[in-house]
């Protein structure tokens, strides 16, 4: 939500003074503009903001790139915030795990965006996570332990810890 | 340190392993680092180790502003796990033949000499070798056992545990720690030879006296 999109424009670099709202039930956050009935929506609101830094290259490069940034932008809105039972969480860590298995950022090569929104909005998962889950989805654990690491993402959140030895290396 | 040969499928195996769980081999930007053991290597890994394919295809990604990447190239024994010693390029090279046999005698003192370091080195190696006592790798544990509720008998419940016996596993000293609404969980601390008990079996049978047992976790792990 806001606070979200006040950690991003930390991030960014942008300066203090954005006005954040949220609407309706789902509490989806809401940017008042100067002119007109403000920007709505998490993805939309954080796309522009990383245009107004003049940081488009976190949107991705190549066409290819754009699209599976908004992929994942997508799927956080729709699936990870969407998300209530255990059942989903495990889903959703599954098919991270897959995605994640030969690349290195969710986009492949390079930082962007997509990692970012992924990155807060699992935060409140991986905090919970057993240190046998956090193995069986070695690739997520992986991800999230560099993208945790990476200048400027964390700042205040809690950081997750990763153990260095694998306890159980037999259960793969 | 070092990953063994990485000319080799082992030493492939050791790096693929390594890369589990790291984006980079050394903290979380590529780095010099990355650029020695790519250069190590022959070719792509094979599809089977994705990690290291993962880890191959990204830094390759950087191929063009290697020289600009943080750190200094240091040599591959100053990386990877710290139990395995680098081999890569330990293979002799062969020597050149083309250099034409003019002097049969001195060929034969070189061979001679060459012979003696050879087996000097080789011997210096196997006392060395011999030296190391055989390690068995072994690992602290600290389980947190929970039982069902404030009325679970936890005396009766570190008896069932204590009662687990296993070749390699050795009950250490535990305590009861409150956890909340009166309820109080089993902290026991065992020592297992690497080989032979693995925390998951300890996890089945601990948790296979599902009278007292909710569940068990393993709360500190440490390699002696």
């Amino acid at each position: 939500g806001p606070e979200e999109l006040a950690l991003l424009e930390r991030l960014l670099g942008l300066p203090k003074g954005n006005k954040y709202g949220v609407q309706g039930e789902r509490k989806v956050p809401v940017l008042q503009t100067n002119n007109g009935p403000g920007l709505t929506g998490l993805m939309t609101i954080a796309a522009h903001l990383v245009k107004q830094a003049k940081k488009d290259q976190l949107l991705g490069s190549t066409a290819e790139e754009k699209a599976v940034v908004q992929q994942w932008l997508e799927y956080r809105v729709t699936r990870v915030d969407g998300s209530s039972s255990k059942e989903d969480t495990r889903t959703i860590l599954k098919d991270l795990n897959i995605h994640l298995e030969d690349k290195v950022y969710l986009a492949g090569n390079v930082f962007t965006l997509a990692d970012i929104l992924m990155y807060y909005g699992l935060h409140p998962v991986m905090v919970e996570l057993t240190v046998q889950e956090k193995e069986k989805y070695l690739n997520v654990s992986r991800w999230f332990n560099h993208i945790q690491h990476y200048p400027g993402v964390r700042q205040h959140l809690s950081k997750v810890i990763f153990i260095k030895n694998r306890l159980y290396t037999n259960a793969h | 340190m070092g990953f063994g040969d990485l000319k080799s499928a082992a030493g492939l195996r050791v790096l693929n392993d390594f890369l589990a769980d790291r984006s980079y081999i050394e903290g979380y930007v590529p780095s010099q680092a990355d650029i020695a053991v790519f250069e190590a290597i022959a070719a792509p890994p094979p599809a089977d180790l994705f990690h290291a394919l993962r880890w191959y295809n990204h830094i390759k990604s950087y191929e063009k502003q290697k020289a600009s990447l943080p750190g200094v190239k240091k040599a591959l024994g100053k990386y990877g796990p710290a139990d395995i010693e680098d081999t890569t390029g330990a293979a002799t090279d062969s020597k050149d033949d083309d250099d034409i046999d003019l002097f049969g005698s001195d060929d034969e003192e070189e061979s001679e000499e060459a012979k003696k370091l050879r087996e000097e080195r080789l011997a210096q190696y196997e006392s060395k070798k011999s030296k190391k006592p055989a390690v068995v790798a072994k690992s602290s544990l600290l389980l947190d056992v929970k039982p069902w509720d404030d009325e679970t008998d936890m005396a009766k419940l570190e008896e069932c545990v204590r009662s687990i016996q296993a070749d390699g596993l050795v009950w250490g000293s535990s305590k009861l720690v409150p956890v909340g609404y009166g309820i109080k969980k089993l902290q026991i601390q065992c020592v297992v030879e690497d080989d032979k008990v693995g925390t998951d079996m300890l996890e089945e049978r601990i948790t296979a006296f599902e009278d007292y047992v909710q569940s068990m976790d393993v709360a500190a792990f440490n390699k002696i």
